[in-house]
């Protein structure tokens, strides 16, 4: 099922209405049926393999705690069943594939099979999830849980079970334990964030969206059409990643659920480190924490450290998809953030306070970002290639005003997206202790107009091609 | 992998959920804010309604596909297609997309046939298209050819909304009439489910459409505006820039119309109900037309038909049992060792020469159809 569809809205005022009738362990109950039928909505044998997931990973973590001499088998056990499951949808025909090419090379002619199976939409995401809890019981962080149906709830959690934002289980297990009580002011906070979410959608990366395919779908775009195409295809990756994750954390808390952040204005970023603390917040925390660190992270020498960056940064690539070019994606912002610290090794720079500096690395930021997109979007090496050597002395009037106009229109569609990210870092502040406080009249009025313009914007300006949204691909 | 226990840096960890208190003048306020920001929704559409009072948008046309869209500006129904073919009285009529085009050459079946053949081709076309053109171009124009026949890929028989998007419709216009609750019943079906009239009601009673018919085009002449300040030139900005964008600039792939059927397409019994293809049996049965289904091979590949997964493969078999049950033909490319890659020029389109040798294999695959 789909957030942008009526069925689902249906779906939600349903589960919502009938799970602030039960208890707990009902609500916990109904949730589990709930994030089932969401995800087998349309391939019912997708739950066999969340299914299967989730029962191997509840008995390792309970093996794991019972026999604590035995925990690296039990642990070898999750890794291999949740990557295995993983590598064979997602890895085999890109690892054939390249066995083939190989092969190819070497002068034989291999008949190598190819898997023709759909991939299960957001396995990625809940691999990862599933993963977290049992590392943690194996690192001693996280007891072991008892019950099947708290740990199958947490891996399966329909809001954001297929593009995350990725939970840690020491973050959401207690709330799905925890008892729970409907919260009017997480309900209101939550309506805003999925009405917000939908215009992101909708309206600013689906219009967007159309923008870079049309312009990805060139076979000779001029310098200037490509990076008007790479634009778009930024602001369409950040409006529609983001808005998952919104639709996501406002139905949580509909639920009386607090899922974590997963976007934090990332085109604001003065830096390559920057970028990551403010994008896919979830997973690069996660590549942290079970790759990075675990590789000796920072405190290791030199060389030893570009190696734990590359290396992670290859598999935060990879992760994303079965693709050269991920993997390159990946391998270039390892290089940014290496390169970064090499400089600031060599030329330790004070801290920026005039504003005109940070504009420009904010800037400078964004272009190399921009570059990393076109990585990402562009599937093909040789296409790739082709693109990076364009140059604009080539180019002719109409491909310039080509250039202009699409950059123009991806930047029209997107004002919102750029006025709420300015808005939200100048006016940053340390949460506040003690009780919340109550919204003044106007700022409520304020609020209100905003959902209705919101929901005008949706039925006036909603592309006419919907797009699903990216990140299921992966 | 670290050992049990080893202390992992405080910061990587997500903070807890924010548990600050909530007074009970907060809790009302909050419930006052939410109450207002449903208000704001409902009034929303109203609002769009009273804005296009106030411009005097121009009434549109109401759609035949209330399922998909709401009133819209559309290209008339073309008869001429009626009376054309009760003039030339084909014995054979070819319906189909450029994958039938790219393969019978009229001229050549005519050749093999001696009989006059009628091709009722639209690149870019669809199972809606398809039966639109039996429905309201072949029957009503009281033709007895001896068979009709309907090209198509794997699964796009049964796909109602195969091609059926914004970008296609206006082909599907010249094929329609003003109602055709069959057809939109189809794809309301196909679409989701009953729930269409919910969003074709918000989008009613907030003039939607209408407001999009200049909402969209003022947000592209902004932009064109920027661009090319004066009205003359910025028009023929804007027509060069569509020819920019045009078929013979898109990369192979996307040229070729690559489409690959998808397994979850794949699933029969799921989509016969709702598609086209139960319409198109009954109609042609009523009018006495015999029908042939032709399903194309798509591109070899390696020297073989391409690969099918065991899901269309099963598709496959029940689409033939399905149509053959209803009297009607079924022919399949699929694996006929004449249809070898040199016949192919890009994605599944045949070359001009593998064309005349299609035609020539389809006449003696087919020869009793063809006395």
């Amino acid at each position: 099922m789909i957030f942008h569809s009526l069925d689902f809205v249906v779906f939600f005022v349903l589960v919502v209405g009938l799970y602030w009738l039960f208890r707990q362990r009902a609500q916990n109950v109904l949730l589990l049926v709930a994030s089932y039928v969401f995800y087998g909505y349309v391939h019912p044998w997708f739950l066999i393999l969340i299914g299967t997931s989730t029962v191997i990973d509840y008995c390792a973590a309970r093996g794991m705690e019972r026999w604590p001499e035995r925990r690296g088998r039990f642990m070898a056990l999750s890794i291999v069943s949740n990557f295995g499951m993983l590598g064979f949808f997602k890895y085999f025909n890109f690892f054939v594939e390249n066995v083939g090419a190989a092969l190819t090379a070497a002068g034989l002619q291999p008949h190598l099979p190819v898997l023709r199976v759909l991939l299960p939409v957001g396995i990625s995401f809940y691999t990862f999830q599933a993963m977290s809890y049992t590392i943690d019981v194996y690192r001693g962080e996280l007891r072991a849980r008892r019950s099947l149906l708290d740990v199958a709830v947490f891996i399966s959690f329909f809001p954001h079970l297929v593009a995350g934002p990725i939970q840690r289980a020491s973050y959401l297990l207690p709330q799905v334990e925890g008892p729970r009580r409907f919260d009017v002011e997480r309900a209101t906070t939550g309506s805003f964030l999925i009405c917000w979410g939908f215009v992101k959608k909708l309206v600013i990366a689906d219009n967007v969206g159309v923008i870079a395919n049309k312009v990805f779908a060139l076979s000779d775009p001029s310098f200037e059409i490509l990076w008007a195409g790479v634009f778009a295809f930024a602001i369409q990756i950040y409006a529609d990643f983001s808005a998952y994750t919104d639709i996501a954390r406002g139905t949580s808390r509909w639920l009386g659920f607090e899922l974590t952040e997963n976007f934090d204005h990332p085109y604001l970023a003065r830096s390559p480190a920057d970028f990551w603390r403010r994008w896919n917040i979830s997973l690069s925390s996660w590549f942290r924490d079970y790759v990075y660190i675990p590789l000796g992270g920072s405190r290791a020498s030199g060389g030893r450290w570009v190696r734990n960056v590359l290396v992670t940064f290859l598999l935060s690539g990879l992760w994303h998809g079965a693709s050269w070019n991920y993997v390159l994606w990946g391998l270039y912002h390892g290089l940014l953030l290496v390169a970064t610290r090499a400089h600031r090794i060599l030329r330790p720079a004070a801290p920026v306070r005039r504003p005109w500096i940070a504009g420009f690395q904010i800037v400078g930021m964004f272009a190399l970002t921009c570059f990393g997109w076109l990585l990402f979007r562009e599937t093909s090496l040789r296409d790739i290639v082709r693109d990076v050597s364009l140059s604009p002395f080539h180019s002719t009037p109409l491909d310039r005003e080509a250039g202009l106009y699409l950059f123009l229109l991806a930047f029209l569609y997107s004002i919102p997206l750029w006025i709420q990210s300015v808005w939200v870092e100048l006016g940053r502040e340390t949460p506040a202790a003690g009780p919340r406080p109550v919204a003044a009249w106007p700022v409520m009025v304020f609020k209100a107009a905003a959902c209705g313009i919101a929901f005008a914007a949706i039925l006036v300006l909603r592309s006419r091609t919907s797009l699903d949204f990216i990140y299921f691909q992966f | 992998m670290s050992d049990p226990g080893r202390s992992v840096t405080v910061d990587v960890r997500p903070p807890t959920p924010p548990s600050r208190p909530l007074t009970h003048r907060a809790r009302r306020a909050a419930a006052l804010q939410l109450a207002l920001a449903a208000l704001a929704v409902t009034i929303a559409p109203i609002g769009l309604r009273a804005l296009n009072y106030v411009r005097r948008t121009p009434r549109l046309q109401p759609t035949y596909l209330p399922a998909l869209e709401g009133p819209r500006e559309r290209l008339p129904f073309d008869a001429a297609p009626v009376g054309d073919l009760a003039g030339m009285n084909p014995t054979y009529v070819v319906i189909g997309d450029s994958m039938a085009g790219s393969r019978i050459d009229p001229r050549v079946l005519t050749e093999l046939t001696h009989r006059p053949i009628a091709p009722l081709l639209q690149p870019a076309s669809g199972p809606a298209w398809w039966y639109l053109a039996l429905k309201n171009w072949v029957i009503p124009s009281g033709i007895h050819p001896r068979c009709v026949f309907i090209f198509f890929r794997d699964t796009n028989l049964t796909n109602a909304l195969f091609r059926l998007d914004d970008q296609f419709r206006w082909a599907v216009d010249r094929v329609a009439l003003d109602r055709e609750d069959e057809v939109n019943a189809v794809v309301a079906a196909r679409q989701s489910g009953g729930l269409y009239r919910v969003r074709d009601f918000v989008d009613r009673t907030a003039l939607a459409t209408e407001t999009r018919e200049w909402v969209e085009p003022g947000v592209s002449a902004s932009a064109a505006r920027i661009v090319e300040p004066y009205r003359k030139k910025r028009a023929d900005f804007l027509v060069k820039l569509n020819e920019r964008f045009g078929l013979d600039h898109l990369r192979p792939m996307d040229a070729a119309d690559i489409q690959v059927a998808e397994d979850r397409d794949a699933d029969f019994d799921a989509y016969v109900g709702r598609s086209f293809l139960p319409l198109m049996l009954r109609d042609a049965g009523r009018a006495a037309l015999p029908l042939c289904f032709v399903r194309v091979q798509r591109r070899p590949a390696g020297g073989r038909p391409p690969v099918q997964s065991a899901a269309l493969r099963g598709y496959v078999a029940k689409l033939r049992a399905y149509i053959e049950s209803h009297g009607a033909m079924f022919r399949d490319d699929y694996g006929d060792p004449a249809l070898t890659l040199d016949l192919y020029s890009d994605g599944d389109h045949l070359s001009p020469s593998g064309r005349r040798r299609y035609t020539e294999v389809f006449y003696v695959r087919l020869r009793p159809l063809f006395p």
